[in-house]
């Protein structure tokens, strides 16, 4: 093999989650995402557990290795999803614009979020399907508001048109490579220590983290 | 670059010992007092199929086969995850049967797609130790042949 002076850098890994109520278009934002491509809804089927998904790219010099996890937004996965918080570095929290419901669902997501990962995590609310402008139920300005009380990034995206789609990623990735001990394995890190499961609405499968997961305020 | 090989979340990571038990505990837990919720029994199903042993594997097989036959709503949760179980333990014929039934009621479904492929795949693998299988026993059985015609001659 070559010598290791001409042994080009590793790539960073970077694991991001995708959260959020059913039918708001994760899978077709990872879609758009990694493969530009989109299915309309009677071919997109929901999501069994998780999927999963590996994307290269480079980011402020630097070569990033991305492996994202699809989760289901169904209820009934929960405790299904919940084993795959560990260890992500960047949450991508969607809900769609033209479902007030599924905006209104956030606290509950962010508040999981807040019990089983570490805040130094980055998180991005995006709101997609802005292509659905006519049934719009979520003004841009609340959601912005929101998403900068939960101090999180924020865009609106829409997975059908792509627009938002790309920059969304990349935000959440730039960040992450600002804060160096979420990737770094020679800082004291929180990308990978968290041994924390989280739990699902059902069964929480870290029993031991029940008592002092009690921090959080999700009021 | 985007296309990435076919791949299953689920078949890859098994959960932590600790972590099933919190599983096994809620199951055995309902079993006890003489009745089990489907969610319960699914997710312990699902953590069974994940693990590396096989007897787990087969349990988990087993479970999904009664949530599949009692719950229709969770049926197609249920092909996946059996279909995934049987890859794992290389049924690889039962583990087409039920991804094909699957992909019957969604022909897109691209969770179904990619283990399709993995199935496809681990065939093809099983053809080539197959392959590799006969050709050593007959090479073995032309040294033992040579070895008694030498030994045949040289009387």
């Amino acid at each position: 093999m070559a010598p290791a002076a001409t042994k080009p850098p590793t790539p960073i890994n970077c694991k991001l989650l995708l959260i959020g109520n059913s039918s708001v278009g994760k899978s077709s934002l990872l879609l758009r995402f990694s493969d530009e491509q989109w299915l309309p809804e009677d071919e997109s089927s929901a999501t069994i557990g998780v999927d999963f998904r590996v994307h290269k790219m480079e980011v402020k010099g630097k070569k990033v290795k991305l492996s994202i996890w699809d989760t289901a937004g169904q209820e009934r996965f929960r405790t299904i999803t919940s084993s795959y918080y560990r260890g992500a570095q960047g949450i991508i929290l969607v809900y769609d614009v033209s479902n007030r419901e599924s905006f209104d669902a956030l606290p509950r997501w962010f508040s999981e979020l807040e019990t089983y990962v570490s805040d130094k995590v980055v998180k991005i609310l995006v709101g997609n399907k802005v292509d659905k402008e006519f049934s719009r139920q979520v003004p841009t300005a609340e959601a912005e508001a929101f998403a900068k009380r939960m101090n999180s990034l924020f865009v609106e995206a829409s997975a059908k048109t792509a627009v938002g789609v790309k920059e969304a990623f990349t935000e959440v990735v730039e960040r992450i490579m600002d804060i160096p001990e979420l990737w770094d394995s020679t800082t004291p890190g929180v990308g990978k220590s968290s041994g924390q499961m989280p739990g699902g609405t059902n069964v929480n499968l870290a029993q031991e983290n029940e008592q002092e997961g009690s921090g959080g305020c999700s009021c | 670059m985007t296309s990435e090989l076919p791949y299953a979340a689920d078949a890859e990571v098994s959960l932590s010992y600790d972590e099933l038990e919190v599983l096994r505990i809620q199951y055995q837990k309902e079993l006890s007092q003489g009745y089990v919720t489907v969610q319960t029994k699914f997710n312990y199903a699902w953590g069974l199929v994940k693990a590396p042993i096989r007897e787990h594997q087969v349990e988990g097989v087993r479970l999904l086969q009664e949530i599949y036959r009692a719950e229709p709503t969770r049926r197609r949760e249920c092909l996946y995850y059996l279909a995934l179980g049987h890859f794992k333990m290389g049924n690889f014929d039962e583990a087409k049967k039920f991804n094909a039934l699957l992909m019957e009621k969604e022909p897109t479904n691209m969770q179904a797609l990619s283990l399709a492929q993995l199935i496809d795949k681990g065939v093809a693998h099983e053809g080539y130790i197959g392959m590799a299988l006969v050709g050593g026993a007959a090479a073995i059985g032309t040294l033992l042949v040579a070895g008694l015609i030498r030994r045949a001659t040289r009387k």
